[in-house]
């Protein structure tokens, strides 16, 4: 008995240990938690004291705490943690949407799409002389009254210097584009920059400038390293531009954003964003359930009934993407399944699949079957008629296109060759689930489709790395992608984007090269003049759609869950917080 | 056989006065005194019943069988364990997928077996180089935490079925090889191996007659116990999303799809869960009545 | 002694050499760490083929694994793509301590990104585990006593019921119980993720709190494991001659129970928990995933979706030292408590 007492006793101290080692981690302030009266425990949170150098904040004064007890925090629940926050190192769709938060896009869009100034005064056009002539140059005047969180003024010098490090080779930024479409950047003054692609380049209003990185913080950074791969700013960015600003991230756990004191926007009602890293899906719509968490996102059609029935509001947000089949047709070097050459069977497909019921049943009427990848924006030709669900016609079409069922499988066949398709996807719920039904949709047409489901990352591995998206194992593939909304341009189905051996990163993972749509494609990413490009758009849809190259499922929004506390929120695909200041919490 | 009908006379005292049993016959009383053990084997063989003899009237086709109209239905007449998220009968799906959890159970629990034995006899029997580089590759699996080698084995091969039952046995041999080589080392300088040998029996038949039948408590043991394991296992790594993908069905992934309904839809838990949950529970109890009835002295969980 | 533990380290050294070389081809031939980055939409070709480069994913398998083991700062390698390697390697391997960068949490060592998370997983850990063991032992012991009554199979049937449920299941039954539904309900609920409130703060009272839910998934999967050990080490030990002989001699049952009994059924539980002891350091992945605990097993989930091949290998690395650390740990102290054996 005493032996084990003893060998008890390490286990409890560690324990001790770890618990106050836990609970004072990031804030650090020992002397708080060594009391451990239920009184001095609020102050913990209230008061982070800075024990890194790094993180400490040039401004003396403590926001809210004066306000302590009833300051407004809103939890948000991330289902994915960022990898990092700095946007040169991460495409992760959970950090880069947090930028209107604490970095701040030049330009929001609202609602409607309509872009909103914030470091701008004006939206360059060729009315205001913003864009050039031949398309190619752009002029942005900054405001005068901008200044990063840290006070210090944001000039025309932090937009070269962002330039400059993503095309910097010494940084391995997650994405060059679209400044390795630029020829020039220039600061005539401290509020002027002026960007000269090198071809007319259409997609900017959508691209440029989604973040800037405070030159005055990371340029001696630079300097001392040579790189800014490992800058402490990467993941601890306390230097921002937004509403708010970074205030403390803990692996894992959380990461917090309070108001930021030198904001020049409207003053924020809500005192503190409060991210929570929450893994899995069920635990997150628990937690949204019982109001540990007021905002979600990512959210399952299945779950929307189930968080509506707690009083959790659900928001759609057109995010530009679309759920769709990508066909795979090969080429000489992997030859893709004979039936697919030809439109007709193409055709027969979408008029096999019942996709009405399809989103009426199994997506909960939340979304609409779609006909192209620009589906309900104004780059979608209005002559499009939609394919109807009719098996007698598809029928017909594949008879006419001599794939009949001549051995009385059940399959149609042609030339001793099966029309069985495999068709693959990842392993989301509601893909496998579509596919169980898009089966046997086609088996009733004669159509088998064998079904395979991978991890995202291997399914989208690349060429090189043999992933089944790219090496003609699959005919069919699904996927939810988009244009670079809300922009229209899109590069898959360029000749060019084939993948090779010597070329293996090539996007068009469908090899096809049609040569009509290939120039359009190249057109229209030199247009700067809308309406010319909405008409070369409308014949590229037409196109896509008659020949059936991608068949469109359902429109795939973002589903946000929001607790009925939230009030005033207005979101956006591409910036869905940026009327954050306009947000309030109802006790 | 010949060793294992032999008489072994055992120091208990208790049955004196009886004739002599066989090893077999000791084995069958004790498991039989076990009656946790007993009913674990009754449900077993029900259960394999219903997914074996079930899959005859529900194939493959019905169970896969989708109508979106019908979907999230409560059980009935037509579906008496009701219908998943596309319509598809659940019944069918927990007999289909019984079939594919029960085989992934018993063919990793096959597999493993004779791949472990195949080392540890190999390891046991040659013993000197080939014995201490099977048995660093034995350790070097061993300290690698299972679950993260098999998490990691897992997302290598993506779902399918055989590639899921392979994954599980090269996983898991590892203890196996070690009691088959512990085995073989204490038995093979027995007399009767010995004796074998000295009369030029050939190798294979030395281990496969001889030694092999004397180590055959633990390795039934560790079989047992293997099949719920792997059965387990499944569950889990569907759950992490690496498991067989549906629309084949197996207890485990239609286990991982029913989280978002536990209270609009409990049947779609209810039911693969209470079927995992009764295999695995009459798995380990027979195997618990097993050990304690082929190898008295062994107390491994 | 001092011989014995240096021969072990030394025979460790192949091993774990052994382990990196199975764990590395395994990785390295699993996926693609930069197909999406954890984006919606596939990697940029252009960006794809430049990244490949720059993180030297684009070196064959046996060089990646020899720039992890041991450094590329003697080579120079092709940074800017012009096809001359003109650049001196910065990393310096994991046998000088580099475990490389994280290719996920960009900017941060691997070993920063696995450091993060030791205090939290501990902490579920070890508490997880102090409370198996004591209600294991006064289940083991209570059963152990009452061989065979009804108590002992009503034990043993629900230790055996947790043991064979897929804990997953019983964590989100015991949320969707315990968090969502007593809420409903007006009763005093449990918060179902995270280690605290932040409208309170971080508190103790708070990450005990939050402690409930994840330690009682573990506790009830993990118990059956330890109190059937304990249940069938006391049977043994009690039927030995010298308890029968304290029994004889008249001494009191409990002192021959705590004094007699469970000492020297001590040693082969220590002996279970010893080698366990290296496994908490792993955390739980499937409890931390679900209760959105910040521990170690959720760091290999979240790293291993995104084939972050220096954090996945730098944690089973670190558990396989661990793991030896302590069979060695658990061997000595087998030697102290008991006499009779010797290493030297």
């Amino acid at each position: 008995m005493r032996k084990l007492k003893w060998s008890a006793l390490p286990a409890l101290l560690l324990i001790v240990a770890l618990f106050l080692a836990a609970c004072s981690a990031p804030s650090g302030t020992t002397e708080t938690q060594a009391t451990e009266a239920p009184a001095a425990e609020e102050t913990t949170a209230e008061e982070p004291a800075a024990e890194e150098p790094a993180v400490e904040e040039p401004t003396a004064e403590e926001p809210a705490a004066e306000e302590e007890g009833d300051r407004q925090i809103a939890t948000f629940i991330w289902t994915q943690e960022f990898d990092t926050l700095s946007p040169l190192y991460t495409s992760m769709w959970f950090s880069t949407i947090t930028y209107s938060l604490w970095n701040t896009w030049a330009w929001n869009f609202d609602e409607n799409l309509e872009p909103v100034p914030v470091l701008v005064t004006e939206i360059p056009t060729a009315d205001n002389g913003g864009i050039s002539a031949d398309g190619r140059t752009l002029t942005f005047h900054l405001r005068d009254d901008i200044v990063w969180s840290d006070g210090e003024p944001i000039t025309s010098d932090d937009f070269v210097f962002t330039y400059e490090m993503n095309v910097d080779p010494a940084n391995t930024v997650s994405s060059t584009y679209p400044y390795d479409q630029v020829e020039t950047i220039e600061a005539p003054d401290a509020q002027t920059v002026v960007v000269t692609f090198t071809e007319p380049f259409a997609p900017w209003l959508a691209t440029l400038w989604h973040s800037l990185l405070p030159a005055h913080v990371l340029r001696p950074v630079f300097e001392a390293d040579g790189t800014l791969d490992e800058a402490e700013w990467n993941l601890a960015p306390t230097v921002g531009a937004g509403p708010y600003r970074f205030e403390e991230w803990e692996s894992g756990s959380y990461a917090r954003f309070v108001k930021n004191e030198n904001w020049w926007g409207p003053e924020p009602a809500i005192d503190e964003i409060f991210f929570r890293f929450v893994p899995d899906d069920a635990s997150q719509v628990a937690a949204l359930q019982n109001g540990e968490g007021d905002v979600g996102t990512f959210i399952a059609y299945s779950d929307v009934p189930t968080l509506q029935d707690a009083g959790v509001n659900i928001m759609t947000v057109p995010s530009g993407y679309y759920e769709g089949w990508f066909m795979f047709l090969g080429d000489d070097l992997i030859p893709g399944h004979p039936a697919l050459q030809d439109v007709r069977v193409r055709q027969a497909i979408a008029m096999a699949l019942d996709r009405e019921t399809l989103n009426q049943d199994l997506l909960l009427g939340l979304t609409k079957p779609v006909e192209t990848i620009w589906g309900g924006t104004p780059y979608e030709s209005p002559d499009i008629v939609p394919w109807p669900y009719d098996p007698a016609a598809a029928n017909a079409l594949l008879d006419e296109a001599g794939w009949v069922d001549s051995n009385g499988d059940g399959t149609r066949d042609k030339d001793g060759e099966e029309l069985v398709l495999v068709h693959g996807t990842t392993t989301r719920e509601i893909r496998q689930d579509a596919q169980a039904v898009a089966q046997q949709q086609l088996a009733e047409i004669g159509i088998g489709l064998e079904l395979q489901s991978y991890d995202s990352n291997v399914f989208f591995a690349s060429y090189a790395e043999d992933g089944p998206a790219y090496t003609g194992e699959l005919d069919i593939m699904q996927w939810s992608d988009g244009p670079f909304f809300p922009d229209p341009d899109h590069y898959y189905w360029l000749c060019s984007e084939i993948p090779t051996d010597e070329a293996p990163d090539g996007a068009n993972a469908q090899r096809i090269c049609d040569e009509e749509l290939d120039g359009l494609f190249q057109l229209q990413a030199t247009q700067t003049n809308t309406e010319e490009r909405i008409a070369t758009f409308h014949e590229i849809s037409k196109l896509m759609h008659d020949q059936v190259y991608w068949l469109g499922l359902w429109d795939d929004p973002d589903v946000w869950a929001l607790s009925g506390r939230l009030q005033n929120v207005k979101m956006s695909g591409p910036t869905p917080f940026y009327n954050i200041t306009d947000w309030t919490m109802a006790e | 056989m010949a060793t294992v009908d032999t008489p072994i006379t055992l120091a208990t005292g208790a049955d004196a006065l009886a004739p002599p049993l066989t090893f077999r016959q000791m084995a069958w009383r004790r498991f039989r005194r076990h009656r946790m053990a007993m009913a674990g084997a009754v449900i077993l063989i029900l259960l394999f019943v219903y997914a074996f003899g079930g899959g005859l009237i529900f194939t493959a086709e019905r169970a896969n069988f989708t109508d979106t109209s019908a979907r999230l239905q409560g059980p009935s007449a037509a579906h008496p364990f009701g219908t998943d998220t596309v319509g598809r009968d659940v019944l069918a799906r927990t007999i289909q997928g019984g079939r594919i959890s029960l085989m992934i159970g018993l063919m990793a629990a096959v597999l493993e077996i004779v791949i472990g034995v195949v080392v540890g006899a190999v390891a046991g029997y040659y013993g000197g180089v080939v014995d201490s580089l099977l048995m660093r590759l034995t350790e070097a699996m061993l300290i690698i935490p299972s679950l993260f080698l098999l998490i990691v084995a897992a997302r290598l091969v993506g779902g399918s079925v055989t590639w899921i039952i392979i994954i599980f046995a090269l996983t898991s041999w590892m203890y196996v090889a070690r009691i088959v080589r512990a085995e073989f080392l204490s038995l093979k300088e027995n007399e009767f191996i010995l004796a074998a040998r000295s009369i030029g029996t050939p190798t294979s038949q030395i281990i496969f007659r001889h030694i092999l039948p004397n180590s055959m408590a633990p390795i039934v043991v560790s079989a047992t116990l293997a099949v719920a394991t792997a059965i387990l296992s499944e569950a889990y790594i569907s759950f992490l999303g690496m498991g067989v993908q549906p629309p084949t069905a197996t207890w485990g992934n239609m286990l991982d799809g029913s989280y978002n309904y536990i209270e609009s839809a409990p049947w779609l838990w209810i039911f693969p869960g209470l079927l995992i949950l009764l295999t695995v529970l009459s798995i380990n109890f027979v195997g618990d009545g097993l050990r304690d009835a082929l190898d008295p002295r062994s107390r491994n969980v | 002694m001092s011989r014995y533990i240096i021969r072990r380290l030394l025979q460790a050294i192949p091993l774990l050499f052994f382990v990196s070389i199975i764990l590395f081809v395994l990785m390295g031939q699993m996926g693609d760490p930069i197909a999406t980055m954890g984006g919606r939409r596939v990697t940029r070709p252009a960006d794809r083929e430049r990244l490949t480069r720059q993180l030297g994913l684009d070196q064959p398998g046996y060089m990646q694994y020899l720039y992890w083991l041991v450094g590329n700062d003697w080579r120079q390698i092709d940074l800017d793509g012009d096809g001359v390697p003109d650049t001196t390697g910065t990393r310096r391997g994991i046998l000088r301590g580099d475990f490389g960068m994280s290719l996920m949490k960009r900017g941060q060592s691997a070993w920063e990104v696995i450091w993060d998370r030791v205090p939290n997983t501990l902490l579920l850990m070890v508490t997880s585990e102090v409370v198996i063991i004591i209600f294991a032992l006064l289940i083991g012991v209570f059963s152990a006593l009452r061989q065979y009554s009804l108590a002992d199979h009503v034990i043993t049937a629900v230790s055996f019921i947790g043991y064979s449920t897929p804990i997953f299941f019983f964590a989100l039954l015991s949320i969707y119980i315990f968090s969502v539904n007593f809420k409903r309900w007006g009763l005093p609920s449990l918060p179902a993720v995270g280690m605290f409130d932040p409208q309170v703060g971080r508190t103790p009272g708070q990450v005990a709190l939050h402690m409930i839910l994840p330690v009682a998934t573990i506790t009830f999967v993990s118990i059956a494991a330890y109190s059937r050990y304990i249940r069938s080490t006391m049977l043994e030990v009690l039927n030995e001659d010298y308890i029968r002989t304290a029994r004889a001699k008249g001494l009191r049952n409990r002192y021959i129970l705590f004094v007699h009994a469970l000492k020297n059924a001590a040693l082969p539980i220590v002996t279970l928990i010893g080698l366990d002891l290296a496994l908490l350091l792993g955390g739980a992945l499937v409890t931390e995933r679900i209760f959105a605990w910040p521990g170690m097993g959720r760091l290999f989930l979240d790293h291993m979706q995104r084939f972050d091949t220096p954090v996945v290998m730098g944690i089973l690395i670190l558990l396989s030292v661990t793991v030896i650390v302590f069979q060695i740990i658990t061997d000595l102290t087998y030697a102290l408590l008991d006499p009779r054996i010797r290493y030297d």
